[in-house]
């Protein structure tokens, strides 16, 4: 039984420092947090509690206090659940195998809504002892972390192979960050408003040469909920929704490097991933209104637009700099700002991404709408890109 | 061939875990030699050595020396550095690609250029090996 599913509603709050530390004298607590946009995203879904079938989350950091949370979290909302609940973890894929968990358990008529969810907290601890943590996931641990390799790290190097290649400039990885924070400052819920300069960009502190400050992502807190119900209970509503028309996934089978030479900066998982994702919605690059790429790093956001073919390979960093991917421009990416400004809650961005798909595909964007938004791509992924997931929501009215 | 050796006059900051089948690598690094396995049956390289081939998943492997000669792919300078290795900042890492055909990452040491020829050294630290590149020196 596969039926086709929508997003009828979200919510999220802002990203930023909401982690407060062993000492405070009031904390902050996930479930408190999170619980409000529940019901926020259910009040803008117009479906009552009892509709909800399955509560899928992404994992909480292991700086969360509450084990189990996922469950514990069912308690706290009252909210018996006959499909299944569940916390998922994939590293930078986390949110994003969340919502496609959710839109499973819709499409294969085991719920009729549920809900994708989750928080990350992390802000509070220390850069140089959450990179403890961090730098055992992305690498062999043996043969890879023994040398500091952190995650960025890894990003850094396809920059390096990247400019090699192609002639791109710093100026132009640069431009990304540029453009990320002017969609940022348009985003109520974005960590980071205020406009940067490209001179700002270029002469931040090196973090992975030749990353600096601005290239890579801030760390931060934030919590998000969404409500996937099936087409026809979306209709039933009457209102705007995102439907889920096209779905892909790739895992390139290496662990950050692949063994046996190959393009690296190809991102060849992501170029799988979009050529299925295309596939199942039937349509190619060039019908996208928009697309909102996991990209902790400059880099990225230039690898990954080319990987899903909406700019030419080795002409990314160039477009990106003469406006193409923005806001405005021929295929705006980001518009939340991403992951350098709207924020980098590494557990729950594939989440924010799907949000932010579905506040422009429903034309809650505000001042960062793309005009007449129709077809949106969403991209997550883990390692250095080894893996991918993309899903293609078009807009309902 | 046997490797270079450089000192490096403090402990690993994150030494890595030897097993009964990874011991022969660790050995063979500490008397100047880089190793890993080969398949019997596809007989094909991988690296790290692993008991088995991950190509044809074949369980019988060989140990052979590689040349420790590759081409630079990648690197970075990491100024932000995990808590473990604030003693080695900033760390310059990369990507080589070994002449046998196998990708690598590694220490790199000095600046090579990218796509220049570089060889394998060992790092002695006090507390045992680890492996690094440098441009090929004429």
């Amino acid at each position: 039984m596969t039926r086709r599913v929508a997003v009828i509603g979200g919510a999220a709050s802002r990203n930023g420092k909401l982690q407060t530390g062993p000492d405070a004298e009031l904390h902050a607590l996930e479930h408190e947090i999170l619980a409000p946009l529940v019901i926020d995203a259910m009040a803008v879904a117009g479906l009552p509690k009892e509709e909800i079938g399955a509560l899928i989350f992404a994992m909480c950091r292991p700086y969360t206090q509450q084990r189990y949370f996922a469950t514990f979290m069912a308690n706290y909302l009252r909210l018996p659940l006959k499909a299944t609940i569940m916390e998922v973890l994939g590293n930078g894929m986390t949110g994003g195998m969340a919502f496609d968990e959710a839109v499973n358990t819709v499409a294969s008529g085991r719920a009729e809504v549920a809900l994708a969810l989750g928080i990350n907290m992390e802000s509070h601890a220390a850069s140089v002892e959450h990179a403890m943590l961090t730098m055992r996931a992305t690498g062999d641990v043996d043969f890879h972390t023994i040398f500091g390799f952190t995650p960025i790290a890894w990003y850094a190097m396809d920059a390096v192979r990247y400019m090699h290649e192609y002639g791109a400039t710093r100026a132009e990885l640069a431009s990304v960050a540029v453009k990320d924070r002017r969609h940022a400052s348009l985003n109520p819920i974005a960590q980071f408003r205020t406009p940067l300069t490209l001179d700002e960009v270029l002469a931040a502190r090196p973090i992975v040469e030749p990353l600096g400050l601005y290239e890579v992502p801030p760390r931060g807190d934030a919590a998000v909920c969404l409500v996937v119900c099936t087409q026809d209970l979306a209709r039933a509503t009457g209102r705007p929704h995102a439907l889920v028309r096209g779905r892909g996934f790739f895992h390139d089978g290496a662990h950050q490097i692949n063994e046996v030479p190959n393009d690296m900066t190809a991102f060849t998982a992501a170029q799988g991933a979009a050529a299925a994702a295309y596939r199942s919605a039937g349509i190619g690059a060039e019908a996208l209104d928009l697309a909102e790429l996991y990209a902790p790093c400059t880099i990225v956001e230039v690898l990954a637009a080319e990987a899903l073919g909406l700019t030419p390979r080795g002409q990314g960093a160039a477009q990106a700099a003469t406006g193409e991917t923005a806001l405005g421009g021929r295929i705006p990416i980001c518009t939340s700002g991403g992951c350098l400004s709207r924020g980098h809650p590494a557990y729950v961005t594939g989440l924010l991404t799907i949000y932010e798909l579905w506040e422009q595909l429903t034309h809650r964007a505000g001042e960062r709408q793309v005009p007449n938004a129709r077809l949106g791509a969403g991209s997550c992924e883990l390692g250095n890109y080894n893996a991918a997931l993309v899903h293609i929501l078009e807009a309902m009215a | 061939m046997r490797l270079s050796f450089v000192d490096v006059p403090r402990r690993r900051p994150w030494p890595p875990r030897i097993s009964a089948f990874t011991k022969p690598f660790w050995d063979a690094l500490s008397e100047g030699r880089l190793i890993t396995t080969r398949g019997r049956s596809s007989g094909r390289l991988t690296f790290p050595p692993k008991p088995f081939c991950p190509h044809d998943w074949g369980r019988e492997v060989e140990w052979v020396e590689l040349s420790g000669r590759g081409r630079l792919y990648a690197q970075t300078v990491i100024h932000a550095v995990p808590a473990a290795f604030i003693g080695e900042a900033p760390i310059r890492n990369g990507i080589v690609d070994l002449d046998e055909g196998l990708r690598v990452a590694a220490r790199i040491l000095g600046e090579p250029a990218l796509d220049a020829p570089v060889e394998c050294v060992v790092l002695r630290y006090g507390d045992g090996p680890l492996f690094a590149f440098r441009a090929v020196r004429a």
